[in-house]
């Protein structure tokens, strides 16, 4: 299982990392060594055998919608936005992503 | 008295008694900060001035008479992907280089409400990623025990914390063995909960289906002690349960009632025979005191490797995927004159503010996550994963709790591993099974070898955590 540079880049873009031309290299070799152990698993006989989905058997656990559970206090808001590089007022701002 | 050395019920014992008081406890341990972690370099932020007023207010109430928590007034250092709010939470990750945490996590809050004291954050590999604290963005921690070692990770500051004497117990998290293997590593008692036992709201998190907080502390009864406080169903984690919790402190098990399963998978090549040796030693012991032992097999023990390193980077992946340059964290938004576009604040902040291993993580799980490959890889080891939890279903209708090392060496030398992802990944053989399958596990130090610490781990059935921790305590004694 041998990644090529080229699957790199291309994966390096769905994970939105920019990476070096070495770093590049190095992480082809790298996740190639990886992806050649996992490929352990192809020996297991997995026919009848029922995908687990989470860390525990509990199924729909819901709570109510309430902010204030999260955000107790105004500090809390106040600290929790500006914590954002790039605040204006209550906003975090982005650069337009329209042409 | 060397107040650096004192269990949890000892330091209890002696606020209770007005032996000595909570900031006297709490300065020894800066005292002994500031004289030794220029070597060591457990803490990437100290609390003293928040750890000094909260011993003054433990203190007033001891003198008052009145009647104090376990943990009231003891201190204790704190992972730094546990948020305590306004102090730095960095995951020891240059993206979280200056974020100050907006809120307490649960068990936090917990430990506030038994007025603990929080000495400080410590180190670790970036965001929970390593077996020896090499990954973090602010350089590694030294293992106390012999400082051209590491103190094995990711929770390796909290381990040596515990070990250095810099606090009484430490909070660490373990997604594949990263309370265990430092426990292990630096020679003390590192504590895995059942998952589900113990809310994650407020830790940072790396494989959501994996992760879980736990305690480090020089015994068992301190680690149970700090696990009574910290568990709990949460609203904010829906994966927390609620659950009646039998009494720790109550009568001892008997032992000669007690089921101990040896499985033949983790006794193999790769295992440091010196280990092997006093793992086994344990054992006769056991059987000696009259418990059973019982040769058993975890016939998919040898893929669960394999499996954790396809289900593990999958989640780090969509995980991590939250820093964006944008809420919060390292940014180049604000970097350039010219205006960026919002892909490219994106690629720039998170390849400047990712370390080497997290980014090669989120790659490698991008890769197994996306179309084409999502069946070969995740959901193949999602399948493997059910198989690996049902070898421990089976055993434990047999055994009460199974006995193993709790790592194949001892603590390895800087730079031993670095080069080669794939042997570091391998220092977590023994540990990740027991995440994958969701049970609690435990390190505790057995014999030494060549001086440096070993660790023997137990692992107990789903929510069967308190009497694991029964199991560890009387090993624990009769190793004395």
């Amino acid at each position: 299982m041998a990644l090529t540079k080229k699957e790199v880049e291309k994966i390096a873009g769905l994970a939105r990392l920019e990476l070096s031309e070495e770093e590049k290299e190095k992480f082809a070799d790298d996740l190639s060594s990886v992806l050649g152990y996992v490929q352990k698993l192809s020996e297991v006989d997995i026919k009848k055998v029922e995908p687990i989905t989470g860390g525990t058997s509990l199924e729909s656990v819901t709570r109510k919608d309430d902010e204030t559970k999260c955000v107790s206090d105004s500090q809390m808001r106040e600290q929790i936005l500006s914590a954002s590089p790039n605040r204006e007022d209550d906003y975090f701002k982005v650069p337009s992503i329209f042409e | 008295m060397n107040l650096n050395k004192l269990t949890i019920k000892e330091a209890h014992k002696l606020l209770g008694r007005k032996e000595i008081t909570s900031v006297e406890l709490v300065m020894a341990h800066f005292d002994e900060i500031k004289k030794k972690d220029k070597d060591i370099h457990v803490f990437l932020s100290l609390n003293e001035e928040g750890a000094m007023v909260a011993a003054k207010k433990v203190d007033e109430r001891i003198a008052k008479g009145e009647p104090i928590e376990m943990l009231a007034g003891i201190p204790a250092s704190i992972k730094d992907n546990i948020l305590i709010r306004g102090i730095k939470t960095t995951a020891a990750s240059k993206i979280l280089e200056n974020y100050i945490a907006p809120y307490d996590a649960t068990v936090i809050k917990k430990l506030k409400e038994e007025e603990a004291i929080f000495i400080g954050k410590t180190n670790m590999d970036e965001f929970a990623m390593g077996s020896s604290t090499e990954n973090s963005g602010f350089g590694p921690t030294k293992n106390p025990v012999n400082l051209e070692r590491v103190p094995g990770g990711s929770s390796g500051g909290s381990a040596a914390a515990v070990k250095a004497g810099f606090s009484v117990y430490a909070l660490g998290s373990d997604t594949g063995g990263s309370i265990r293997q430092p426990a292990g590593f630096c020679g003390a008692v590192g504590f895995k909960p059942t998952y589900g036992a113990v809310s994650r709201h407020g830790l940072i998190a790396m494989a959501s289906s994996l992760d879980q907080i736990g305690p480090i502390a020089r015994n068992v009864d301190d680690a149970a002690a700090v696990f009574e406080t910290i568990r709990g169903k949460d609203e904010l984690d829906s994966t927390s349960v609620a659950m009646e919790w039998q009494d720790y402190w109550g009568s001892p098990l008997d032992i000669e009632k007690i089921k101990i399963g040896v499985p033949r998978e983790y006794f193999i090549h790769g295992l440091n025979p010196e280990i092997e040796k006093n793992i086994k030693s344990v054992i006769s012991k056991l059987e000696k005191e009259g418990a059973k032992i019982e040769e058993i097999s975890l016939p998919y023990s040898e893929w669960a490797l394999a499996t954790y390193y396809i289900i593990m980077p999958a989640e780090v992946s969509a995980n991590l995927a939250r820093f964006d340059g944008i809420k919060y964290g390292y940014s180049t938004i604000n970097k350039e004159e010219k205006l960026q576009n919002l892909f490219d604040v994106y690629l720039k902040s998170r390849g400047e503010g990712f370390g080497a291993e997290a980014r090669r993580r989120i790659m490698l799980g991008t890769y197994i996550l996306s179309a084409g490959y999502y069946d070969a890889y995740y959901t193949r080891a999602q399948k493997v994963r059910r198989l690996i939890k049902q070898d421990f279903d089976r055993a434990f209708k047999e055994v009460d709790a199974i006995i193993t090392p709790t790592s194949p060496t001892t603590a390895f030398k800087f730079g031993e591993k670095t080069q080669d992802p794939l042997s570091m990944y391998l220092a977590d053989i023994y540990t990740v099974s027991v995440n994958l399958a969701g049970i609690p596990g435990i390190s505790i130090p057995a014999k030494e070898v060549a001086g440096l610490p070993v660790g023997l781990q137990l692992i107990g059935k789903n929510f069967d955590d308190v009497k694991l921790l029964k199991i560890a305590k009387i090993i624990e004694t009769i190793s004395k």
